[in-house]
């Protein structure tokens, strides 16, 4: 290929190498490059979130950076949530809130809306319903109805909060 | 349930764990040595001659491996492949484009994006021909013939269909004392799983052997169509359908990209790789409803019903490849009469070819039965309004009786068991009814800017297709399957031929074995979706999977109880007639010596280690389930909105959901369906379309236009149920997936409507965007401005 960039992403705290064309999606490079395909490709147009990590603690829709502009960054994706601190070598509080209310059915969106809710709780550690629907609202779900996910983060503020004390 | 995970327990999914990690297996997950990209080169135009189709400057580029079309699929025979509806439809498009985005040439190349390079570089030479969209006017005399490729065609009229008795019906009509009429339009959808279809087409010259990753609903039937249209015998082909990003029916047909991957892969004898992206899916693969449909109902001044007539102008698109049973053109859509008991119902029905994608069956439709209960539960509200009447009333004075059942429909349909009235009594309650009924007349009376509606729907579902007699797919009957082997150790694996698309499956099915057998969900896997080493089964859609496939999974089950019923008699030193198996305890113990027990574990020992003279070793089993009959879920369903009397905006108050599917195997995966299907319902009736302009342009074709619903638009739903089993169900359980989005779009209409009913609106046509619901306030005169 003509014309590839190397960068340093440092992904779920691990630092990584790649080597790019300036036009590579960030969701491409994470997928195909470093083969962490939990985060998902729903559409073309920036609306779905299925894609969602955070960049530098930012969630961002990974379809729509280039693989370039990632580069010196920290990135958080689905595979690196049982390595936080607060998932003490286990499940993430909100992987397994999604498990217990169900908040997942076909696991498409999962991972970015698990992504979403990382981004609310690290700002807003006690949301109401009506803030964790409009946190999720970049976040298109077909299969659940929202309802169980609301649920799914409402246990995860519980269960970090609980555990902080 | 026994405690382990055993019927009507709310096991937590056990296909959790993978998704939640990202640790998922999607068809775009998967990488192959070697693997080549496709990229799919479509039609600008909906309709249009393919004058030359030039790869050459494609080729040259240096990542280009290949460009397909259909001249190299000819020599394969499959330039064209036949559709379920005795159709044919191109693969790839030599002569003439028949909708906008579809199939023209196929890029190979080293990655995806010098694919779409490639894409970009093909060179089609198009002659423009008049489109046609809409279906009446496809069907006009001097309408542009879409299919001439059909020797001696020379129309756009693709079917006609009609049920029930057109004389006896046209009598009740010109008898009876009242009569209402309503033309609705149950619009395009697009079921838009938020993972679109794909495949990774991998052929073997050392095996000689084609491998399909594919996004598949239906993973064996796809085997045997493939078999049958390439000429590679079927023990050659091995489908696998691995997690699947959410289907709702998208992923029953066989789409040209499919096609593509595999032939290419043959070809060049590489892994190929397709996976469209989400315009190319709502713009390319099948769409659902768009029927427009008249409604007419004959009743008595007390609002008892007594005939229904019903004549659609359906629109297939520019193939009928339909994905339904073979003998039912207009899919089940003759449940039209409903929960109520009515003497004779008659409809009609046209469909014509258009320059649009084809389609029909799909999202949550259960064979049309989506069109059938927006039907018959939007005419009892018309009729009730026309009567003034409460719609409540109306549906408690005709509702089918829980006697009649087994009932027969004037349309030959066979419930097999209901109480409706006692569901809707429930979700009336629940819902305050008899409260919001007066605080609308409150409002109406004060004239506030906030109107109240109610809406209604008191649906009944026709799934589980179905018996071998009537229902087939390409000619295969519509069984379903389960194996089920009993480890030494105790442990079980279980294949069925269905195949989940995030409905759970992997967790329900082990939860039907757990109780069969008395054993622990956590000891039994579950699997689907590789036609090399599951049993054959027609695959997971119109809410078959519970009535067929977990029919199939208990009846293996108890085939190995009963073997198991030998080992433990050997076990027990009893005679196999003093053993007796307690479902309570999920063990066998000797009759009248309840401690002299033995559980599964220790036979399966026994089956391997010990088995008794005459008995072959090993403990499984396998069922072909053939359905007696279909299952006949209902529900009641009650939505109270508000419209904002300045805007035209409407919210939802409540939305109370009643289901009843008969014996329940998880509560909690019930609920998130209900939730899921409410949330499409709601879709449906607010926000999709698929749109074209007149040009034949989608204009709805992707996520800025199709708009599918955020955490914003859905509100809290209230569940509720009651439990009417399936006495032909060897569990009693009926299915439920489809329920929610056949029954509230109604059930959301109705209650649009009601809010706006006391000013004469009768209708408003979906999705009731907040312009509709505006244009229809002003129409009414109950528009308000700003104060």
């Amino acid at each position: 290929m003509t014309d590839e960039r190397e960068l340093t992403l440092t992904v779920n705290g691990t630092e990584r190498m790649i080597e790019v064309e300036p036009r590579r999606l960030l969701v491409h490079a994470l997928r195909e490059n470093l083969d962490l395909t939990g985060t998902h490709i729903g559409c073309d147009t920036g609306n779905c979130g299925a894609c969602t990590v955070l960049v530098d603690g930012e969630p961002i829709k990974s379809c729509l950076a280039f693989a370039v502009q990632a580069d010196g960054s920290e990135i958080l994706t689905v595979e690196g949530m049982e390595e936080l601190p607060a998932a003490a070598g286990e499940l993430h509080p909100l992987q397994e809130g999604f498990h217990e209310e169900h908040g997942l059915q076909c696991g498409y969106c999962t991972p970015g809306m698990i992504i979403a809710g990382k981004a609310l709780l690290d700002e807003n550690p006690d949301p109401d319903e009506d803030e964790i629907r409009e946190a999720i609202s970049g976040n298109l779900c077909r299969c659940t109805g929202y309802q169980n996910i609301v649920r799914s983060i409402e246990y995860a503020a519980d269960e970090l909060e609980s555990r902080a004390a | 349930g026994h405690g382990r995970g055993g019927m009507g327990e709310s096991v937590s999914r056990k296909e959790d764990q993978r998704f939640i990690t990202g640790r998922g297996n999607y068809v775009d997950d998967v990488k192959r040595p070697g693997m080549l990209h496709c990229e799919l080169v479509r039609s600008p135009h909906a309709h249009a001659r393919i004058e030359d189709i030039d790869g050459s400057r494609a080729m040259a580029l240096e990542s280009v491996v290949a460009v397909l079309t259909a001249d190299d699929l000819l020599e394969y025979g499959l330039a064209t492949m036949p559709t379920l509806m005795d159709d044919t439809q191109d693969v790839l498009v030599n002569d003439k484009v028949k909708f906008q985005s579809q199939e023209v040439a196929a890029v190979i190349a080293e990655d995806r994006y010098a694919a779409k390079d490639g894409a970009e570089k093909v060179e089609v030479e198009y002659d423009v021909l008049d489109p046609v969209v809409d279906a009446a006017a496809a069907l006009e005399d001097d309408a542009p013939v879409i299919r001439d490729d059909i020797e001696g065609k020379e129309d756009n009229h693709c079917l006609d269909w009609e049920t029930g008795d057109e004389e006896a019906t046209a009598d009740a009509f010109a008898n009876a004392p009242v009569t209402v009429e309503e033309e609705m339009l149950y619009q395009r959808l697009h079921p838009a799983p938020i993972e679109t279809c794909g495949a990774v087409g991998d052929y073997d010259p050392g095996k000689d052997k084609l491998t399909v990753h594919m996004t598949s609903q239906a993973p064996h039937i796809h085997r045997t169509l493939f078999a049958q249209v390439s000429g590679i015998p079927e023990h050659k082909i091995r489908i696998v359908s691995p997690d699947v990003g959410g289907g709702f029916g998208n992923k029953v047909p066989i789409y040209p990209g499919y096609v593509v991957a595999a032939a290419a892969s043959y070809v060049l004898e590489q892994p190929v790789k397709w996976v469209e992206e989400r315009s190319e899916n709502i713009q390319s693969t099948g769409f659902a409803r768009d029927y427009d449909m008249k409604g007419e109902i004959a009743a008595t001044e007390d609002g008892e019903i007594l005939a229904v007539r019903t004549d659609v102008l359906a629109d297939h698109g520019a193939y009928n490849a339909v994905a339904q049973p073979s003998k039912f053109p207009a899919g089940f859509f003759n449940i039209f009469t409903g929960s109520y008991d009515i003497d004779t119902a008659y409809g009609s029905l046209t469909a014509a070819y258009t320059n649009s994608a084809p389609g029909g069956v799909a999202y949550r439709c259960s064979f049309r039965v989506t069109e059938a209960v927006y039907l018959i539960e939007r005419m009892v509200k018309v009729l009730a309004d026309e009567l003034e009447m409460d719609p409540a009333e109306v549906r408690r004075k005709n509702f089918i009786q829980p006697e009649q059942f087994p009932y027969e429909s004037p349309t030959g349909w066979n419930y097999d068991s209901g109480d409706y009235e006692t569901a809707l009594d429930k979700a009336l309650e629940m819902a305050d009814y008899e409260a919001y009924r007066e605080e609308q007349r409150r409002r109406i009376e004060a004239d506030e800017k906030k109107l109240l509606g109610i809406g209604i729907s008191s649906f009944t579902e026709v799934v589980g297709a179905g018996p071998g007699k009537s229902c087939d797919i390409a000619g295969v009957e519509m069984f379903d399957s389960a194996d089920i082997r009993v480890h030494p150790t105790g442990k079980a694996t279980v294949r069925v031929g269905v195949q989940t698309q995030g409905q759970g499956h992997e967790t329900t099915f082990a939860q039907i074995v757990a109780e069969e057998l008395g054993m622990d969900v956590e000891d039994i896997t579950v699997e689907h979706g590789d036609t090399d080493t599951d049993p054959y089964g027609l695959g997971t859609y119109g809410s078959r999977s519970t009535p067929v496939a977990g029919a199939a999974t208990a009846v293996a089950s108890r085939k190995v109880r009963d073997k198991a019923k030998s080992i433990a008699a050997n076990e027990l030193e009893a005679a196999e007639d003093d053993v007796t198996w307690d479902r309570e305890s999920g063990e066998f113990h000797v009759v009248g010596a309840p401690e002299r027990s033995i559980t599964i574990t220790e036979i399966a020992a026994g089956a391997y280690m010990n088995k008794p003279a005459g008995e072959e070793p090993g403990l499984e089993a396998v069922n072909y389930y053939d359905p007696p009959e279909m299952t006949y879920p209902f529900g009641s369903y009650v939505v109270i909105v508000e419209i904002d009397r300045e805007t035209g905006e409407v919210d939802f108050e409540k939305f109370v959901a009643v289901d009843d599917c008969g014996n329940r195997i998880n509560p909690m995966i019930i609920e998130g369906q209900i939730h899921g299907g409410l949330a499409q319902g709601i879709g449906t009736a607010m926000l999709e379309h698929v749109t074209f302009d007149d040009n034949g342009n989608v204009t709805g074709g992707d996520f800025m236009n199709y708009l599918l619903p955020t955490a914003m638009e859905i509100p809290e739903f209230e569940t509720g149920h009651t439990v009417t089993p399936s006495p032909h169900h060897p569990i009693g359980a009926k299915g439920v997936g489809e329920s929610p989005t056949v029954g509230s779009p109604p059930a959301i209409v109705n209650a649009v409507v009601d809010a706006m009913a006391h000013a004469g609106v009768s209708h408003v046509e979906m999705p009731m965007t907040p312009d509709v619901v505006w244009e229809t306030l002003k129409e009414s005169g109950l528009a308000q401005q700003p104060a």
